[in-house]
C-alpha cells in the first residue's frame, strides 16, 4: 500500500463539512434524544399505569429494532403517512428517538436509586412533586449516572455512520466516496477509523473530566 | 395500503433470512464472548502491558462504527492472507471482534465481583491460573452477568443488519432487495422491523426476568 | 486532569491503534496468483459480484434472481464450462470487494470510463449506458436536462453515473443540489415521495422503471450525458488477463450468433449497437 495523501488534500473542504455534519448531527441527535429521554422517565417514574404500558412498548419497539430500519422508516416510510422529512431533520430525529429510550432507561435507574426517605422528608416540607424532581433528584443521580450517560453519546457518535444511507453526507458517506472516487478504499477506511477514534475518546475523556470536576462540586456541598 | 398477497409472498423469504441473522449473530456471541473473557483477563492482569494490550483493543473495537469495522476487514481480510473467506466468513469474524469489545467489558465487571477469597482458597488448594479462571471465575462471572450478556445477544441481533457489506444476505438485506422489486417500501420495511421485534421483544424480556431473579438472590 | 492532559491521552492511544492497525499492512506481501482462468476452472465456479437492485440487469422477482445479467452469464458460464455464483453486495460495496478478491468479475454492469480503465480489465461492452434524467411523470416543470437547475436530484453514490450529474449540474447557471443515494431504488423512492425532481441514471435502467411504474415516472428526453457503454469487469493483474480473455471470447461467440442481440431485445427492450472488444470511452 502507497499512501498518497493528496487523496485527502485534494478533498479537505469536503473532509471538512462531512465532519461538521457528523458533529452537528450528533450533537443535535444527543440533545434530542436526552430531552425525550428525561421525559419519558419521568413519566414512568411517576405517571399512572395508562401512562407506563404505552411507553413500555415503544421503548421496547426501539430497543429491539436495527437504527437503520428505523432510519429507513422515518425516512422513506414516512411519505406514506404524510411525513416527508428533509435527510438531515430526518437524520436528527431518528438518532434522536433511538437514543431517548436508552437515555430513558438511564434516567430512570437513577431516579430509582435516590433513597426514598429524602422523597418522603421533602414531601413533609412541603416541596411540590416538579421542584422534588429538579431540587433533588436530578443532581444526585446525574453524578451517579454520568458515565453510563457519556457511554451512550458515544454509541450515538458511532450510530451517525448509519446516516449515510438516508443520503447525509456526513464523514463516512465523503471519505467513502473519496474512496470510489479515487480507488483508495483502503486508505479512506483508515481515516475514517482515525477520524471516529478522535471523536469518542475525546468525548469520554471529556466524559471523565466532568465526572471528577462534579464529583468534587458535589463533595464540597455542605450536607 | 397492504397488500396481503404480496405479504405471504414475502414472509417466507424473511423468515429464511431470519435464520442467517440468528446465524451469524449466535456464532458472533459465541467467539465474541471467547474474545471477552481473554481480553477482560488482560485487563485485570497485573502486568501493565498486558492491561495496555487490553485496553488498545477495547478502545480499538468500541470506538470505531460497525459498519467502518465491517468494510475494514473484508477489504483487509486479503492483505493478511485471508482472501477465499465467505461472507458469512467474514460477517462472523467482524461481528465477534467487535462483539469481543463489549463482553471484555461485561466480564471484567463480573470478574471484579467475585470474592478475593474464593480465588486465595483455590490457589491454596493448588488450582493452576488456568483452572481457576475456568472452573471460578467464568461460572460465576456469566451467572452475574447474564441479563448484560442476553442484551449483548440483543445488540449483535441489531448490529447483524449491517454485515450485507460483506455480501451476506441478511434480514436486512432481503427485505430491501424485495423492497427494491415490488416498490411496497413502508409494507416491507414494517415487515422487516417486526422480524427483530419477533426474535429480540422475547430476549429483552428474558434479560429483565434474569436481572429481576438475580436481584433477588442477592438481596 | 486538565483539558490538556485529555488531548495528550488521546493522541498517545490513537498512536498505539494506528501502529498495530498498520502492522499487517506492512510485513505482509499480497499473494500472488498465477493464473484466475485455472482456478476458476478447477473450482469449476466463476464467483460474479453484483448489485441486486439495478433492474433490468440484476433484480429479484419473488426473491429469485431475474434480468439481463443472469441470463447472459448463465450462457457465458456454458461456454467456458463452468457454473456461475453471484454474490450481492450493496453498490458501494462491489468495487472494493473485486480488489480484495471477494469475487472474480463484477456484472452490475458498469459504465466503461477512462479513469476505470486505467484501475481495471474491462470486457466487451454488453449495452449502451448514456446517462438520463427520470422525473415525476406528472412533473411539468421538467421537460428537458436543463430545468434541473436550481434543483435537487438524485444519483448512485460511487457510481460513473454520478459523476457524470456532477458534470452536467456545473455547466447549467443555477446550482443543483445532489444527493448520493446508496441504492437507485431509494432514489427512485424519494422520486416519487417529491423529495428530489430527477433521478440520472443510465436509460437502459430508467427505460425500465418508467415502463414498469409509467404512472409514477417518465424518462426525460434526449440524454444529457455523452455515449457510454456498460461492460462487465475484473481485476488489472496480471494473473486475470487469462479470465478476461475468455470472457471476451464467449461474449464475442454471443454477439456473432446473435444471442448477445436476443437478450438486449429481451430485457432493455431493443438491440443496441454496442462495440466489439475494446474500445476508447469518451469520458
Amino acid at each position: 500500500m502507497t499512501f498518497d495523501p493528496s487523496i485527502f488534500t485534494d478533498h479537505l473542504g469536503d473532509i471538512g463539512s462531512g465532519f461538521l455534519v457528523t458533529l452537528g448531527t450528533w450533537s443535535s441527535g444527543v440533545v434530542l434524544g436526552l430531552a425525550l429521554g428525561m421525559l419519558i422517565a419521568v413519566a414512568q417514574v411517576f405517571g399512572n399505569r395508562f401512562v407506563r404500558a404505552p411507553l413500555r412498548v415503544f421503548i421496547e419497539l426501539i430497543r429491539s429494532t436495527p437504527f437503520l430500519v428505523q432510519l429507513f422508516l422515518v425516512y422513506y416510510g414516512g411519505p406514506s403517512f404524510g411525513i416527508s422529512l428533509d435527510p438531515i431533520p430526518a437524520g436528527i430525529l431518528g438518532l434522536g428517538v433511538y437514543g431517548s429510550v436508552y437515555f430513558a432507561e438511564i434516567f430512570r435507574t437513577g431516579f430509582e436509586s435516590v433513597a426514598r426517605g429524602q422523597l418522603e422528608a421533602a414531601d413533609c416540607l412541603g416541596i411540590t412533586r416538579l421542584q422534588c424532581i429538579w431540587r433533588i433528584q436530578v443532581p444526585q443521580m446525574l453524578v451517579m449516572i454520568l458515565p453510563a450517560l457519556v457511554n451512550m453519546v458515544t454509541v450515538l457518535c458511532k450510530e451517525t455512520a448509519v446516516l449515510s444511507i438516508i443520503t447525509i453526507p456526513e464523514l463516512t458517506m465523503v471519505l467513502t466516496g473519496i474512496g470510489s472516487e479515487t480507488f483508495a478504499f483502503v486508505e479512506t477506511l483508515l481515516m475514517l477509523c482515525i477520524g471516529y477514534l478522535i471523536l469518542v475518546e475525546l468525548c469520554s475523556r471529556l466524559g471523565m473530566l466532568l465526572e471528577t470536576r462534579v464529583g468534587r462540586f458535589m463533595s464540597r456541598q455542605p450536607r | 395500503m397492504f397488500d396481503w398477497p404480496l405479504l405471504q409472498q414475502n414472509a417466507p423469504l424473511l423468515l429464511g433470512a431470519l435464520w442467517v441473522t440468528l446465524q451469524v449473530s449466535i456464532a458472533a456471541l459465541v467467539f465474541g464472548f471467547v474474545i471477552g473473557i481473554v481480553v477482560g483477563s488482560l485487563r485485570l492482569s497485573p502486568i501493565p502491558l498486558l492491561r495496555r494490550l487490553g485496553g488498545a483493543y477495547i478502545f480499538v473495537f468500541r470506538g470505531i462504527p460497525l459498519l467502518v469495522q465491517l468494510l475494514f476487514i473484508y477489504y483487509f481480510l486479503p492483505r493478511v492472507g485471508l482472501p477465499n473467506v465467505s461472507p458469512t466468513v467474514a460477517a462472523i469474524i467482524g461481528l465477534s471482534l467487535a462483539a469481543g469489545a463489549y463482553i471484555a467489558e461485561i466480564m471484567r465487571g463480573g470478574f471484579l465481583a467475585i470474592p478475593g477469597g474464593q480465588l486465595e482458597a483455590a490457589g491454596l488448594l493448588g488450582m493452576s491460573d488456568a483452572q481457576m479462571l475456568m472452573r471460578i471465575r467464568v461460572p460465576q462471572a456469566v451467572r452475574l452477568t447474564l441479563p448484560a450478556l442476553v442484551n449483548e445477544m440483543i445488540l449483535l441481533i441489531k448490529a447483524s443488519s449491517l454485515v450485507s457489506v460483506v455480501g451476506l444476505a441478511d434480514l436486512t438485506r432481503t427485505a430491501q432487495n424485495l423492497a427494491a422489486s415490488d416498490y411496497m417500501f413502508v409494507q416491507d420495511y414494517l415487515m422487516l422491523a417486526g422480524f427483530y421485534c419477533l426474535i429480540n421483544v422475547p430476549l429483552a424480556y428474558a434479560a429483565s426476568l434474569l436481572e429481576r431473579s438475580l436481584k433477588e438472590r442477592t438481596a | 486532569m486538565s483539558l490538556d492532559s485529555v488531548f495528550r491521552r488521546t493522541f498517545n492511544r490513537l498512536s498505539i491503534a494506528a501502529a498495530l492497525a498498520l502492522l499487517p499492512l506492512a510485513v505482509l506481501p499480497s499473494s500472488a496468483h498465477a493464473d484466475q482462468l485455472a482456478d476458476v476452472k478447477k473450482a469449476g465456479e466463476l464467483v460474479v459480484g453484483t448489485e441486486m437492485q439495478f433492474a433490468p440487469f440484476d433484480f429479484l422477482e419473488a426473491g429469485k434472481q431475474k434480468g439481463l445479467n443472469a441470463e447472459l452469464f448463465e450462457a457465458l458460464g456454458q461456454e467456458m464450462g463452468v457454473k456461475i455464483k453471484f454474490l450481492d453486495l450493496p453498490w458501494p460495496s462491489v468495487l472494493p470487494g473485486l480488489e480484495a478478491k471477494k469475487f472474480d468479475v463484477v456484472a452490475g454492469p458498469i459504465i466503461v470510463t477512462k479513469a476505470r480503465k486505467e484501475r481495471y480489465h474491462f470486457v466487451s461492452p454488453i449495452a449502451e449506458a448514456t446517462v438520463a434524467l427520470l422525473a415525476g411523470a406528472k412533473d411539468d416543470s421538467i421537460s428537458k436536462p436543463e430545468d434541473i437547475a436550481g434543483k435537487t436530484v438524485g444519483a448512485g453514490k460511487g457510481s460513473a453515473q454520478l459523476e457524470e450529474l456532477k458534470a452536467f449540474a456545473a455547466t447549467l447557471p443555477q446550482k443543483v443540489t445532489i444527493r448520493e443515494y446508496v441504492d437507485n431504488n431509494q432514489a427512485y423512492a424519494d422520486l416519487a415521495a417529491k423529495r428530489i425532481v430527477a433521478v440520472a441514471n443510465s436509460l437502459p435502467n430508467i427505460s425500465f422503471v418508467a415502463a414498469q411504474k409509467s404512472n409514477l415516472y417518465k424518462v426525460v428526453q434526449p440524454p444529457f450525458g455523452k455515449k457510454s457503454y456498460f461492460a462487465y469487469l475484473g481485476r488489472k493483474d496480471a494473473d486475470a488477463d487469462s479470465l478476461i480473455a475468455a470472457l471476451d471470447a464467449a461474449l464475442t461467440k454471443m454477439h456473432d450468433d446473435g444471442r448477445l442481440a436476443a437478450l438486449q431485445k429481451k430485457w432493455l427492450g431493443a438491440e443496441m449497437d454496442v462495440p466489439k472488444g475494446d474500445f476508447e470511452p469518451t469520458w
